[in-house]
C-alpha cells in the first residue's frame, strides 16, 4: 500500500501557514518523495488573498487592522478568504504520482471525492460541483466562498469549501479550506463593504455558504474533523498516512519564505518582492 | 500530419520555441491554454532576467490554477510581450503569434535537442491525455 506524509495538526500565523505550504511544495518539486498532506488552522483570524488579487479592491484593510486580522497573500490564486476556525488542507505531490496528473480538474476532482468521503464520516454529504456558475459581477465576488466554482464542494447547494491550486514543472499544491462557521455579516465587511447596509447581500451570502457547525448536531472543531478527512483520503485512495514532520530543508525553506515573502508587506500588499 | 504548427519546437511543460538563429520567441502551446481554461492574468520575468532550461519565466493565473510557466531553454531575456499585461484574452485565440510570451537569447543551441518536433509533441500530448 502507497503511503503518503501526514503533517500533525498545527494553528498557526497567516505567514507561517503559506510559507511551509510553499516549502513543501517547493521541495516536492525539486527533491520528490511521497506526497504530502497537510490539516490545519490559524492562530489568529486572517484574510488571505489571491496571487493576483487588487488587495486595495477587494479588502477593507482599515476594517481588518482594527478587528486585528492579519492579511497575507496566497501562492494560489483565486478571491480573498477569511480563516478563523476553519480547518485548511493543503496537499503537495508530484503529477506523477497516482492518482494525479497533468490535469488540473481532474486533480480537483480526486482531492474533492476525498473530502466528501471524509465529511461524510463526519455526518455532512456534500457533493462536487461539476460546473459551476461563472463569477458574475456582484459585489460579493471578491471572496472566494461567494463564488461556486468547478469542482469546489457544496452541502445541498451553499459553498462548505473552496481550493486553489499552483502548478509547478511536474508538481502541485492544492490547498482549501473547510468551514467550521460562518458569519457573512463579518465577511461581506472584510471585503469592504458594510453587511448592516446590505441586507439582501448578507442574506444571498447566507444562502451561498454554510459550514460544518450549521450541517451538524453536535459541536465540531478543526482538531475533532483532521481524522475524518484523513480517513477520508486513504479509503477513496487505499492509501496509508504515515505522520511525520517538516525535513530540516522544508523548515529552512519556510523560515526564509516567512523572512522575505509572507511576512513582506510588500509581498502581502501587491504582490511583488 | 500534426495539429501544431510546423515551424516551432515544443516541451513537455507545453511551451513552444520559434528558433531564429540565436534568438528563440517563447510562447505557451493551445494544449496548455486548455487546460488551463479562463486566463486571468500572466506575470513574466522582465527584459535582462536570466532564464534556466527547466525553470520558470513567469506565472499564468486562469479560472483553475496559478501555474508557472516552464523555459524551454537557458538565456537573457531580450523582450517581453507586454500587450498581454492589458489583453491576457489574445492568448485564447492566437498562443502562436500575438500570445508570444518572451524572447531569449540563448546561452547554448544544444538545449534546443532537448525539444520535440511537432509529430512527438502530439504524441506526447496523447499519453499526457491518456493518463488524465
Amino acid at each position: 500500500m502507497e503511503t503518503w506524509r501526514l503533517l500533525s495538526f498545527q494553528r498557526l500565523s497567516g505567514a507561517e501557514n503559506m510559507a511551509v505550504d510553499e516549502a513543501i511544495f517547493r521541495e516536492t518539486a525539486t527533491r520528490g518523495g511521497e506526497p504530502t498532506l497537510r490539516l490545519y488552522g490559524w492562530i489568529r483570524p486572517t484574510v488571505t488573498v489571491g496571487y493576483s488579487q487588487d488587495l486595495e479592491e477587494d479588502v477593507n484593510r482599515a476594517f481588518c487592522e482594527e478587528r486585528g486580522i492579519d492579511i497575507v497573500r496566497r501562492p494560489t490564486g483565486g478571491k480573498a478568504v477569511y480563516h478563523s476556525t476553519d480547518l485548511t488542507y493543503s496537499l503537495a505531490s508530484s503529477q506523477h504520482r497516482f492518482p494525479f496528473s497533468a490535469d488540473i480538474l481532474g486533480t480537483y476532482r480526486v482531492i474533492g471525492r476525498c473530502l466528501i468521503k471524509g465529511l461524510g464520516k463526519a455526518g455532512i454529504s456534500a457533493e462536487l460541483v461539476e460546473e459551476g456558475r461563472a463569477p458574475g459581477r456582484c459585489f460579493e465576488e471578491a471572496g472566494c466562498f461567494a463564488v461556486p466554482f468547478r469542482n469546489e464542494l457544496l452541502v445541498k447547494g451553499a459553498k462548505i469549501c473552496g481550493s486553489a491550486q499552483v502548478r509547478g514543472r511536474d508538481c502541485f499544491l492544492q490547498h482549501g479550506s473547510v468551514l467550521i462557521d460562518f458569519d457573512p455579516v463579518i465577511s461581506l465587511q472584510i471585503m469592504g463593504k458594510d453587511g448592516r447596509d446590505e441586507e439582501e447581500a448578507v442574506r444571498r451570502l447566507a444562502g451561498a455558504v454554510t459550514c460544518v457547525s450549521r450541517e451538524t448536531s453536535v459541536p465540531v472543531t478543526a482538531e475533532r474533523l483532521v481524522p475524518y478527512l484523513g480517513s477520508g483520503f486513504e479509503e477513496l485512495l487505499n492509501i496509508r498516512l504515515l505522520k511525520g514532520d517538516l525535513t530540516g530543508r522544508e523548515r529552512a525553506l519556510a523560515e526564509r519564505l516567512i523572512t522575505e515573502k509572507y511576512g513582506n508587506r510588500r509581498w502581502n500588499e501587491r504582490g511583488r518582492l | 500530419m500534426s495539429t501544431y504548427p510546423d515551424d516551432l519546437l515544443y516541451s513537455r511543460d507545453h511551451t513552444w520555441a520559434r528558433v531564429d538563429d540565436t534568438v528563440v520567441t517563447i510562447g505557451i502551446t493551445d494544449f496548455a491554454q486548455e487546460n488551463l481554461g479562463d486566463i486571468i492574468s500572466v506575470d513574466l520575468y522582465t527584459v535582462d532576467s536570466a532564464v534556466k532550461q527547466g525553470e520558470p519565466f513567469g506565472l499564468i493565473e486562469s479560472s483553475k490554477a496559478t501555474v508557472e510557466l516552464i523555459a524551454p531553454v537557458s538565456g537573457d531575456i531580450i523582450a517581453v510581450n507586454e500587450d498581454l499585461f492589458d489583453d491576457v484574452g489574445v492568448l485564447e485565440c492566437d498562443v502562436y503569434d500575438a500570445g508570444w510570451m518572451i524572447a531569449v537569447a540563448i546561452d547554448r543551441v544544444d538545449e534546443l535537442d532537448d525539444l520535440l518536433d511537432p509529430d512527438d509533441y502530439e504524441e506526447y500530448v496523447d499519453q499526457v491525455q491518456g493518463r488524465r
